[in-house]
């Protein structure tokens, strides 16, 4: 601990400190800080070209960092005794030889980790291929072959599950299944960090979510607190058939107020029982009253305007 | 042992070596009848007449010759091998899922080696059976007696064993020096075919210009004249003894595996 060193610990949890990947000509993650807590999905968040894939790769010690450090439970991944007992990782759909069957391709990974051979039956079962097990790669459909990859990241029952991207190419039944399938783990105390660009798809899966752009932290917290964040600045929606008067309360207490269409009023800088109290004192009747919920997508779209996009 | 184990089962898992059997299985039947054919004419008398020397001429050196048949393709072959086993990781992506399970690079390309030259020796031993039940048939058959008791058979047959391993091993080499699977395996392929006739026309050339017939004999620095001369018998003013050429190829096994290693370390995998 004194020379800066973490001691190995078993807490699942993930550590990205100050991490930096300079390409050529392209600083693809700058500087990049978050943790990542066990028990909990959390969802990685950013325009494509963002960073993600460069990020969790560096994790995953398949690209060298140019500065910075990532641990899984207190280790880099390279000195991990025995990484996929404790990491499982699903990084692309076709990761396997094209001639070799999904079962086969399951052998060769416990061979390789020390693990018993019907840990590849037992994967193949958990994500439902059993009856494919002996048809080849290429036979494979895309939701089969991110089944697959879940299977090989399954083998060694790991504490932590690391996907990138897994809802990709999916229909919206393997969506489903892939969504059950990760927030279960996820129960089990296991730690889970999913990226995406399908923000949709975060709001309905994640606990947790870490948001870059531009290969840099943008914001990082849990999904309602990070929301919560935004609903602050966010606009009540008000409709009255008495809007002038309204209107004229309210500005009296420095809102701003715009109007949308006939009767209704958008009202920013207070919040709702304001309002409704300034309704009351001015004896004005309403019909609606109702904050603007800032969903995922409007949020990250704010977050990470401007450095979007080809860098 | 867990990882050589892995990269076996990759190799079985795959159609990919059994055609490349099946070509050194081809191979060596036509090399066989060929070489049938030049020990029929040799020992028959007519050695003079298609350029073998007297040393060459004999029955010992016949058979060698005979027992060896199909190592010019055959090594080919492994070679292809071990570049494959090392693009198809980069061909077909798996090179993440290799790594992500065994993040020590060293220890994969090491047992990528160490697979590989297993590979190479069942590739020998299947052709050497062959060859010696077809030789031992055919020689006998032409009243030379099968000639194994002889050390200059037995040491062809041995040191075709050492050809064998060597070449998977460089093969492995190749691989990481080039990992686009289709680059690999052409320039390979071109070098090991065509480059030896180009290397043997340049020293021709230099000899002529040096005006020196001892500079043929540096053709050995090729790894395919190495390992040609490594298993003939006897010395010639062209061909250097038979340990220059296994230096010369233990060499360059060692250059490749350990470059192989060193650049797999330091890859990034995208």
């Amino acid at each position: 601990m004194t020379d800066g060193q973490r001691s190995p610990t078993n807490d699942g949890q993930i550590v990205v400190s100050g991490l930096t990947k300079q390409y050529k000509n392209v600083r693809a993650v700058n500087n990049l800080s978050f943790t990542v807590a066990p028990g909990r999905v959390t969802g990685f968040l950013g325009p494509n070209g963002a960073g993600k894939t460069t990020t969790l790769r560096m994790l995953l010690n398949l690209v060298t960092p140019t500065a910075g450090t990532a641990t899984i439970s207190g280790q880099r991944y390279a000195d991990l005794a025995t990484p996929l007992r404790q990491v499982g990782a699903v990084l692309e759909a076709s990761s396997a030889h094209k001639g070799r069957t999904g079962i086969n391709h399951l052998r060769v990974i416990c061979a390789a980790a020390g693990l018993p051979k019907q840990r590849a039956d037992e994967a193949l079962a958990l994500v439902g291929l059993t009856p494919a097990a002996k048809r080849k790669f290429k036979g494979y459909s895309l939701g089969m072959k991110q089944r697959l990859g879940i299977a090989a990241a399954m083998l060694g029952d790991p504490r932590v599950l690391i996907l990138d991207e897994p809802a990709n190419g999916l229909d919206p039944e393997g969506i489903r299944w892939m969504r059950g399938f990760l927030k279960n783990l996820a129960h089990e105390g296991r730690t889970v960090l999913v990226s995406s660009h399908l923000l949709s798809e975060m709001q309905l899966l994640a606990d947790d979510v870490v948001i870059i752009a531009a290969g840099q932290l943008v914001r990082q917290g849990p999904v309602d607190q990070v929301l919560g964040s935004m609903a602050q600045g966010a606009r009540v929606r008000v409709r009255t058939p008495q809007a002038e008067v309204l209107a004229a309360a309210l500005k009296a207490q420095s809102a701003t107020i715009e109007t949308d269409e006939q009767g209704v009023l958008l009202v920013g800088g207070v919040d709702a029982p304001t309002i409704g109290r300034s309704a009351l004192a001015a004896g004005v009747e309403l019909h609606e009253l109702t904050t603007e919920r800032p969903d995922l997508e409007r949020v990250f779209l704010e977050l990470t305007a401007g450095k979007a996009g080809i860098r | 042992m867990n990882l050589v184990r892995s990269e076996l089962l990759k190799i079985r898992t795959t159609s990919t070596w059994w055609w490349l059997a099946l070509g050194a299985f081809l191979s060596i039947a036509l090399a066989f009848a060929i070489n049938a054919w030049l020990a029929v004419t040799t020992l028959g008398g007519d050695a003079e007449e298609i350029g073998v020397s007297a040393e060459q001429a004999t029955a010992p050196a016949q058979a060698a010759n005979l027992y060896t048949s199909g190592q010019y393709l055959g090594l080919m072959f492994v070679m292809l091998i071990g570049i494959l086993m090392v693009t198809n990781e980069f061909f077909h992506q798996t090179a993440t899922t290799t790594f992500l399970t065994t993040p020590r690079r060293t220890s994969v390309i090491v047992s990528k080696l160490v697979a590989a030259s297993l590979l190479g020796f069942m590739f020998w031993l299947a052709t050497t059976l062959i060859d010696l039940a077809a030789g031992a048939i055919f020689l006998s058959a032409n009243d030379y007696g099968t000639q194994l008791g002889e050390w200059p058979v037995q040491r062809a047959l041995l040191f075709n064993l050492l050809a064998y391993a060597i070449w998977t091993i460089l093969g492995v080499g190749i691989g990481t020096l080039i990992t686009n699977q289709l680059g690999a395996v052409i320039t390979a392929a071109v070098l090991y075919l065509i480059g030896t006739q180009v290397v043997g026309l340049l020293f021709l050339l230099l000899s002529n210009v040096l005006d020196s017939q001892a500079v043929l004999k540096w053709q050995v620095i090729w790894p395919a004249v190495a390992s040609q001369v490594m298993i003939t018998e006897g010395t010639s003013e062209f061909t250097p003894s038979w340990w220059v050429g296994a230096l010369v190829l233990i060499g360059y096994a060692l250059v490749s595996g350990i470059a192989g290693v060193l650049l797999t370390r330091r890859r990034d995998i995208a």
